[in-house]
Parts: C-alpha cells; sequence; structure tokens
C-alpha cells in the first residue's frame, strides 16, 4: 500500500546510495523522463540519468550522508534541477518546471545501509505567480517614479505660467507707469528748455548792468563787483549752462527708455502685421543690455530699417529669449552681436555671443522644454522651447552651433511671407 | 543578559558541557565535508528579551541573516548571522565557480546555515535524547520593528561561533527556545543530573 501512495505522490521522490546509485525513483520521476531510461535505471549513476545539475546534486547529496542532516534547494537560487517541463498557470505556455528540493537521510532496509532521498516540489504555479507580482510590483515603481518626474515637471510648468502671468501683469504695470511717467517729462522738458533761454537772458542782464556801471558810476561799479563776488557769480555763470544741458540730456535718456518700455509693454497687437525688424532688434538690445551689463552689443542689419511680415509678439519672445541666453553666457567679458541678413527668400538672424559656450552633449537637449543647466530657481528651460514653437509658427527653424567656451552662434531662420499670402500661413487670425 | 532566572547553576552549567560537545561534533562534521579546519568559540547561554535578541543578532555590521524554526520534543528558531567577509572563499570551498553571483551568495548563505544550524541541533537533541526537525530555512533582515512584535518577553538564547581558517569568515549561530521547550530542556537536564 505505501508503495502505491509514494508512487503516487505528486512530489518527486528519488532515493539514491552512497555511490549516488538510483535505487528508487516514483511515477513523478519516471513519467517525465524518456522511455528507455525508464525501465534500467536501478543502480545506475544519478548523474548519468541528470547530468544537467551533477555537481551541485553531488555536493548537496554528500553533505547529507555526511551531516546525516536534510539539505534544501530553493527555486529562487536554482530554478530547474532536473530538465522537467511544467505549465504555467498565467500564460498556459509550458517552461521548465521552477523546483524546491530536500534531500533527507534515511537508512535502507538493513538499517546501517545510509540512503539519501531527494524530494522534488514543482513550484511553477508559486513561482510564475511571484514572478509576475514582481514584474507588475516593479512596473509600478517605474509608472510611479515616471509620475514623480511628471508631477515635479507640472509644478515648475505651474511656477513658470505663474511667472509669465506675474510678467505680463508687470508689463502692463510698466505700460501704466510709462504713460504716467511720460507726462511730466513733458512739461519738465519744456520748462527746461525755458529755464535754460530764461538763465541765459538772466546772465545776460547782469553782464549788461556791470558794463554800464563801469562807464557811469566808478562807486556803484565798485559796489556790484562786491556783491557779485559774494554771490560767486563768475562760478554761476560757468556752471549755470551746462549744468541746464545735462540735466536736459538726462531727460532725454528717461524719454527713451520710457519709450522703448511702451514699446514692449503695450504690445498687444497680435497677429501678423508688418514690423520693423532693425528698430525692435535695437530696442531689444537697449533693454537687456540695462540688465545684462558685461557684454558689449552690436546689431547690423542688412537692408537697414529691414520690415518683415511677421506676429511681432512671438519674434520679440523668440529674439528676446535668444538674447537674454545670449547675454547670460557671458560672465564678465565680451560681445553679443546679432546679425539680420535678408534675401528675397528668406530672413536670417544670428545672434552670435563670445559666452561659455555649450557642450556637445547638452546641444541636442537645449530645445527640450526644462532642460537647463542653470542653478535651481535661475533658469526654467523654458527659452529656447518657447522660441522654438514662436519660430515653427512662422515656418522657420532655429540652428544653435557651439564651440565650448568660444562662443555660441544661434541662427533664426524664417521665409519671407508677403501681406497678400497672409491666409497661406500659419493660423487665421481671430476675429479678422 | 542572565540565565538565573531560568536556570540553576548546575542546569547551566550540564547545558554548556552539552553544547561544547554537540558544537564540537558539529564543527568537525562541517570541517569533513569542506575539508578545513574550523574554529569554534566556547557556546554562550543566556536569557534575554527581545531588544537584547535583536543588538545580539545586528551588532554585527556587513552580515547576512537567516531563520529556521525547528518542532519536535523542544520547539523554537535558529538565526544565522553570516560575514559578507570571506564568503567567497567559502563559496570556492563549496565548489562554486567565481565570481559568485547574487543567486549562488543567497544559496551558499542558506546551505551554511542549514549544515551548521543542522548539525548543533542535532547533536544537542542526540545529547539530550530529544527528537527535533528543522525546516527549511530562509533569509531575512532584522529590523528592530519586528523584534519588537515578538510575542515573549524573555528566551533561552544559546549561541556559538564558527570561523573558517583559511579565511576572515565567521558565522554565528542562535538558538531560541520558547517557554514549553524551555521547561522540557530543565527537565530533561534534571534527569541527567540526576
Ligand atoms: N547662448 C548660449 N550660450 C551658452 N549656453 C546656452 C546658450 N543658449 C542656450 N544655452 C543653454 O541651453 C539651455 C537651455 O536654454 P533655455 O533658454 O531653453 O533655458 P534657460 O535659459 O536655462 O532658462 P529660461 O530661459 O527658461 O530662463 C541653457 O540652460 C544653457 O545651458
Ligand atoms: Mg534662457
Amino acid at each position: 500500500m505505501f508503495d502505491q501512495l509514494v508512487a503516487k505522490l505528486p512530489v518527486g521522490i528519488c532515493v539514491v546510495d552512497e555511490q549516488y546509485r538510483l535505487q528508487y525513483l516514483n511515477a513523478f520521476f519516471l513519467d517525465r523522463m524518456r522511455p528507455d531510461q525508464r525501465h534500467n535505471y536501478l543502480q545506475q549513476p544519478l548523474i548519468s540519468i541528470f547530468p544537467e545539475q551533477a555537481k551541485f546534486l553531488t555536493r548537496r547529496i554528500k553533505s547529507v550522508f555526511v551531516l546525516q542532516h536534510p539539505s534544501f534547494s530553493y527555486w529562487e537560487q536554482r530554478a530547474h534541477i532536473f530538465p522537467f517541463k511544467s505549465s504555467r498557470p498565467i500564460t498556459g505556455e509550458e517552461t521548465q518546471m521552477y523546483q524546491n528540493m530536500e534531500i533527507v537521510p534515511i537508512s535502507g532496509p538493513s538499517s546501517e545501509q545510509k540512503l539519501a532521498c531527494i524530494i522534488l516540489q514543482d513550484v511553477t504555479a508559486q513561482a510564475s505567480y511571484l514572478m509576475a507580482q514582481q514584474e507588475l510590483a516593479s512596473a509600478l515603481k517605474q509608472e510611479h517614479t515616471a509620475q514623480r518626474k511628471l508631477i515635479k515637471k507640472l509644478d515648475s510648468a505651474q511656477s513658470q505660467l505663474i511667472q509669465a502671468e506675474k510678467m505680463a501683469s508687470t508689463g502692463q504695470l510698466a505700460a501704466g507707469i510709462a504713460h504716467e511717467i511720460n507726462n511730466p517729462i513733458g512739461f519738465v522738458t519744456a520748462n527746461l528748455a525755458t529755464l535754460k533761454d530764461y538763465s541765459e537772458q538772466l546772465l545776460n542782464l547782469c553782464d549788461a548792468l556791470a558794463d554800464k556801471l563801469q562807464v557811469t558810476s566808478p562807486s556803484l561799479a565798485q559796489f556790484s563787483a562786491q556783491t557779485m563776488d559774494t554771490y560767486h557769480y563768475e562760478l554761476l555763470k560757468e556752471d549755470i549752462s551746462p549744468l541746464v544741458d545735462e540735466s536736459c540730456e538726462g531727460l532725454n535718456r528717461v524719454r527713451d527708455i520710457v519709450e522703448n518700455l511702451k514699446q514692449f509693454a503695450l504690445e498687444e497687437s497680435t497677429g501678423w502685421q508688418l514690423f520693423n525688424l532693425h528698430e525692435t532688434t535695437q530696442q531689444l538690445v537697449k533693454l537687456v543690455g540695462a540688465q545684462y551689463k558685461a557684454p558689449v552689443y552690436k546689431v547690423s542689419c542688412n537692408p537697414p530699417n529691414l520690415q518683415i511680415f511677421c506676429e511681432p509678439a512671438s519674434i520679440k519672445q523668440a529674439l528676446t529669449n535668444i538674447l537674454i541666453n545670449a547675454a547670460q553666457s557671458i560672465k564678465c567679458k565680451g560681445f553679443v552681436k546679432i546679425d539680420i541678413r535678408a534675401t528675397a527668400q528668406r530672413v536670417s538672424i544670428k545672434v552670435i555671443d563670445s559666452g561659455v559656450g555649450i557642450s556637445a552633449e547638452n546641444i541636442k537637449k537645449i530645445f527640450d522644454p526644462f532642460f537647463t543647466t542653470k542653478p535651481e530657481g535661475m533658469g526654467q528651460g523654458l527659452g529656447l522651447s518657447v522660441a522654438y514653437t514662436a519660430i515653427e509658427k512662422h515656418k522657420g527653424k532655429i540652428i544653435a552651433n557651439s564651440n565650448p567656451g568660444r562662443g555660441t552662434v544661434v541662427e533664426i531662420l524664417v521665409p519671407v511671407v508677403h501681406p497678400e499670402q497672409r491666409h497661406e500661413c500659419a493660423e487665421p487670425l481671430g476675429g479678422s | 543578559m542572565s540565565t538565573e532566572s531560568v536556570l540553576t547553576a548546575d542546569q547551566r552549567d550540564a547545558l554548556q558541557e552539552l553544547m561544547n560537545i554537540s558544537m564540537g561534533q558539529a564543527a568537525n562534521s562541517l570541517a569533513h565535508l569542506i575539508e578545513t579546519k574550523i574554529g569554534i568559540s566556547i557556546p554562550k547561554i543566556a536569557s534575554v528579551t527581545p531588544e537584547q535578541l535583536f543588538s545580539m543578532i545586528s551588532e554585527q555590521a556587513d552580515a547576512y541573516y537567516t531563520r529556521q524554526s525547528f518542532l519536535g520534543d523542544i520547539q523554537g528558531e535558529v538565526m544565522s548571522v553570516v560575514s559578507q567577509q570571506g564568503l567567497c572563499e567559502v563559496g570556492a570551498l563549496l565548489e562554486y565557480d567565481a565570481p559568485l553571483s547574487q543567486t549562488d551568495i543567497q544559496e551558499i548563505i542558506l546551505e551554511l546555515s542549514n549544515i551548521l544550524a543542522g548539525a548543533c541541533l542535532a547533536g544537542l537533541s542526540a545529547q539530550l535524547a530529544l527528537g527535533t526537525n528543522l525546516n527549511m530555512p530562509t533569509l531575512f533582515s532584522p529590523r528592530k520593528a519586528n523584534f519588537e512584535e515578538f510575542q515573549w518577553s524573555n528566551s533561552l538564547v544559546m549561541e556559538v561561533q564558527f570561523d573558517i581558517e583559511i579565511s576572515s569568515f565567521s558565522m554565528r549561530v542562535v538558538f531560541c527556545l520558547d517557554d514549553a521547550s524551555l521547561d522540557r530542556l530543565t527537565q530533561t537536564l534534571d534527569e541527567l543530573l540526576g
């Protein structure tokens, strides 16, 4: 009865003697062996029938004989000891059987005969569940990290949007202030011109009086000379006109800056229109130069006062971003040159700087949103990707070339569009 | 750590002696198997709280851990602390090809724990004429948390350290007994003491 029981057990039973020769195999083993091996396995060396893990099996069986103590092996460390097949319950496909093995010392019929019994368990189901679960877990983990990254990007995009919003309202504010400043500047300028006249006349008056006294009344002339001395008349006369001139000049500069600010801040005219690229670029350089003072700026345009038909807001945006990058690339000394050229077909705007440059590895990524090498909080890595989108809108392209340590050239190329072709290019205008 | 509360001096001495003999046998079997000299420390016997057990187990940096329960006349758990140092040499003794893969290392640790814990337990059971069966070992990493969740407040532990002469490898085996088994053990010791 026990023989039948052992034969039918759902685990593999294999008994070997101290010479590793097979003494018994149950049906679990026999069913999975070649027919020719099935019938005359008795007294065959175990490893001649199962050579796959010969070294391992021999060592483990030896340990059992020497120590008279069970030995264990798990599928996690050694999945397949005997070359049996099993079906994977998840996919249903046949695979190598995953096995747990235990070898226990037993004694033979004559109790001094030492035997070792290999008990083999098919744990394919368990193993494949576990592996599927692990795969799932690692997929989940990957997804999780990807999501974390996305969330971080979203966060930074949001703060960028807030920043943009702020900039927009700062722009509005600047426009408002510019307008307010313009009025007083107007009358201060006018008044100053009048004051200049008045002061000249006053000086003339004094000089005329002094001259006359010199001739008519030497005593009064003496008095007038003394009084003039007391009030430092000569100094006043010398100083007054350069002072007024300097003030006029200062006022002119203030008016220029306000004018530029207004031009940019009041840029509400989205949509396609003719636009003076040369002049705008010069204004832009003034604005950027006010903030980044290290480089020397130079603008050249051929033909001068080039007008192009485009969407000014986005072109300005692109140019600003590229210009700021160039300016930021110069740490203490250097130049930023903007070279505009137009042919009948296309316009090229080259922004050339003598700054730190971009490594070959980074240059592939500079147009990617959020790619930045600037310290946290300094750059969002959006400048060039925004520029890229803007230029793409104009069916143009941006090319960057750099020589690390020497400088960078970023070139915008846009096709020339004529106003009558407007409907063919980019999006239709809202409302028109 | 003290033993007074659980064992009398006589019981303690007797157990110490039995441990010496059985651990020596264990070391001999292992030495025979891997054909290398093996040194053993004098077994330590103590009564510990879970926290003490935790610090005992985890005082060694760079170690692998396994545990394995045993059932029978006395029941409990064996924990093995296997040094990471010198494991390669041991792998070579066990006929593993260098370099060892992660699964090779796991297999070696499990096998070593099984061999030593098994040999120790077998020796001790034989000396005490008690029957025990060791279950398969599993890898684990001790965390304070799982020790704090232990259901007992005091347990008898027996600890022994094995060193392999040719390398810096060492391994500690810690036996823990539950209360019922402790009674059984003291009873048996008393019988032996007559
Ligand atoms: N002229 C340049 N010289 C050197 N590096 C440049 C230049 N232009 C771009 N880069 C590099 O390309 C990166 C991406 O530029 P981009 O304008 O997209 O983002 P940013 O300047 O870092 O941040 P943001 O413009 O959003 O403030 C920069 O961080 C910088 O490393
Ligand atoms: Mg930028």
